[in-house]
């Protein structure tokens, strides 16, 4: 059995179904991440774990237990806000202390607990600062440190990352990873960013509208995303409707432009419609040596974005975006040439329409 | 490190480049606050002094402390500790009141109408004092008061129990009129401040709504109610009108005595009176002072 289970649970605000059926198995020290736009549910999602919304039906078990009903402060859950949520007239020590307090730890288990946890987040010149006093950066890792002082069966972080500038961003993500290693702790980690999701979790949780679209590991789901909303959502991508030509070897068109799939089509039949996905970066010119997929295809617009160049180009009648790394010797095609494209087998995915 | 300038007028003050330009002297900026400081200057800066000096000046014209000296008379003692002694208790019941009030409208899970009718019904009745709240008590509370009258036909005789609307009681019940409209207006916002997450991380941690409130919720609302209630007391302090109107001069009180020995005709003494006012303005100056205090401290928190 999973150390967290979150079974068939469903949240409902009136008549408005806001989290439905929701199935999930957490390992013990597993870091699985809920990605999704505003709304989708993952919010809720968390807070039905951490006690402050109580599901309309399903079971959440904890290391066996049903915490289900239980009041927030009878489960041993921490939480990271995404505001912080410092209390603002204590110190750093007294909020990293405030748990194993209320608890009513010994002085001197605190003390030591206290000590542990400033170490752990390097703020040992703040301990005696008040949170307005921190940048934000800062306050998050107390943040982190109060919510881990009370050895929390799992972490919850809802959105921790969202205020911070985006160098801040990068640097503490790694950190929050950092230390949930070291700790072996299980963690939840609520994002709407899909690089943040991809760069910290063991898995992730795709959800749109209250519905799971798809779990599985940061490659998995980038790579091969099952649906097309979770094709879209992570990752840029291009995608066209096209119909299947021949199933048997995998065969579509777009707009009368064959493309080869590595994706079993048998379950199809010709002329289904489907929607089909490639990401910008599995585009390239084709080399001398020939691929499957060489296609002719019109250079629309160049688009320098640093460490990638975009190219627009049209294949057919539909516009696809192109990525290739950026360097100072690159070869750049002029726009309205005509050029060959390619991409493998397996870039082709193929989605239901 | 490089600093960069910037050419624009609206940024000259902006940090750039780590370095720090002290704000240009605008006078156009500064032309709509004039009539702020005209204002302070006619109705505040220069009665104060004037009241300053002619606390200073005796029955001959010349200058003297003779005035001060008969602050610590057993009348101007009495006259103030009566003051303080109302002041008091109504800024600690209006700010109970008012506070438990507020945390209703602001915490209790009402509907928004209720909200809406609190604070505008708490900032009307803030203002009602003087001549038409002294009357309206009387009307009500009044010996031959509607209220009292109603009383009457359950059979209770409040005048004959003890109660007199013209008491220490009375005015307590007057002032609480508009000091806990003043509460409930002024720590509406500090509760608002309160933020959820706060409530919900302690949770969290392990802590009960007692252990939230006397820990969190209190402390960082604290410096906000004493402040406020500071502010009440200054409020009652000052207050002339209403007790003049409902006791007619024969409550003794540091704003009546100064009102009898500035324009009475048994106990005139011009210079008293000034005194008097003086002692009061540096109580409220004090007062005042506390709350600013108080109110920054409270501001640092709830940003």
């Amino acid at each position: 059995m999973s150390y967290l289970s979150i079974s068939h649970v469903t949240k409902q605000f009136g008549n408005t179904v806001v989290v439905d059926d929701f199935n999930l198995e957490i390992e013990k020290g597993e870091f699985v991440s809920f990605l999704g736009p505003s709304g989708c549910g993952k919010t809720t999602t968390l807070r039905m774990v951490a006690g402050f919304e109580i599901p309309t039906s399903g079971k959440i078990l904890l290391d066996g237990a049903d915490i289900t009903d239980k009041a927030p402060n009878q489960r041993n859950v921490g939480m990271i806000f995404q505001s912080y949520a410092l209390f603002p007239n204590m110190t750093v020590a007294q909020n990293i202390a405030f748990g194993l307090s209320v608890r009513k730890e010994s002085r001197e288990m605190i003390t030591q607990r206290v000590d542990e946890m400033i170490n752990l987040i390097n703020l040992e010149k703040h301990a005696t600062k008040y949170p307005y006093q921190l940048s934000g950066g800062q306050q998050q890792r107390v943040s982190l440190a109060r919510a881990l002082a009370i050895h929390p069966q799992v972490l919850l972080l809802d959105e921790p990352l969202s205020a911070l500038d985006a160098k801040i961003r990068v640097s503490l993500r790694a950190e929050i990873r950092a230390i949930q290693k070291k700790l072996g702790i299980t963690a939840i980690f609520v994002t709407h960013d899909q690089e943040e999701a991809l760069s910290i979790s063991d898995r992730i949780v795709v959800m749109n509208v209250g519905v799971m679209e798809q779990v599985g590991t940061p490659f998995e789901v980038y790579n091969f995303p099952t649906t097309v909303f979770s094709a879209n959502f992570v990752g840029s991508l291009n995608n066209a409707s096209a119909e299947v030509v021949n199933p048997a070897s995998g065969f579509i068109s777009i707009d009368g432009v064959q493309f080869e799939s590595a994706v079993d089509l048998t379950q199809r039949k010709s002329g289904d419609k489907v929607r089909v996905a490639i990401r910008p970066e599995r585009l390239s010119f084709a080399s001398e040596q020939k691929k499957a997929n060489v296609v002719d295809a019109t250079i629309e617009n160049i688009t320098f974005l640093g460490s990638v160049v975009r190219i627009r180009v049209k294949i057919g009648g539909t516009k696809f975006n192109m990525d290739t790394f950026n360097n100072p010797f690159l070869d750049l095609p002029k726009i309205g040439a005509v050029e060959q494209i390619t991409c493998s087998r397996e870039a082709v995915l193929v989605l239901d329409e | 490190m490089k600093s960069s300038q910037t050419s624009d007028p609206q940024l000259s003050n902006v940090t750039v480049g780590g370095a720090s330009r002290p704000p240009r002297l605008n006078f156009g900026h500064w032309l709509g606050v004039i009539p702020f400081f005209v204002f302070s200057g006619l109705f505040l800066i220069a009665p104060t002094l004037i009241l300053a000096y002619r606390s200073l000046e005796g029955a001959n014209g010349g200058l003297t402390l003779e005035n001060y000296q008969q602050l610590v008379s057993d009348t101007v003692i009495s006259a103030y500790a009566m003051s303080i002694k109302i002041s008091l208790t109504t800024a600690i019941l209006g700010g109970l009141i008012g506070f438990l009030i507020a945390w209703v409208v602001s915490m209790g899970g009402l509907p928004p109408r209720f909200r809406l009718i609190t604070t505008t019904f708490s900032g009307v009745a803030a203002n009602f004092a003087g001549v038409p709240l002294a009357s309206a008590y009387v009307f009500t509370l009044g010996r031959v008061g509607l209220v009292t009258a109603l009383f009457k036909m359950f059979g209770v005789e409040l005048y004959k129990n003890g109660f007199s609307l013209y008491s220490f009681l009375g005015l307590i019940l007057v002032y609480l009129y508009f000091q806990i409209p003043l509460m409930v207006l002024t720590i509406l916002p500090a509760l608002d401040g309160l933020k959820r997450e706060w409530r919900e991380a302690a949770e969290n941690l392990g802590a009960t709504p007692v252990q939230y409130w006397s820990r969190v919720a209190f402390p960082v609302l604290m410096p906000s109610i004493l402040g406020t209630m500071i502010l009440l007391f200054g409020n009652s302090f000052g207050a002339h009108a209403t007790a003049y109107a409902l006791t007619g001069g024969l409550f003794n009180l540091a704003t009546l005595l100064i009102g009898q020995q500035i324009s009475g005709d048994v106990l005139h003494n011009p210079g008293l009176g000034y005194a008097v006012a003086m002692g009061m303005v540096i109580i409220m100056a004090f007062s005042i002072l506390i709350y600013s205090i108080l109110q920054r401290r409270s501001e640092r928190w709830l940003k």
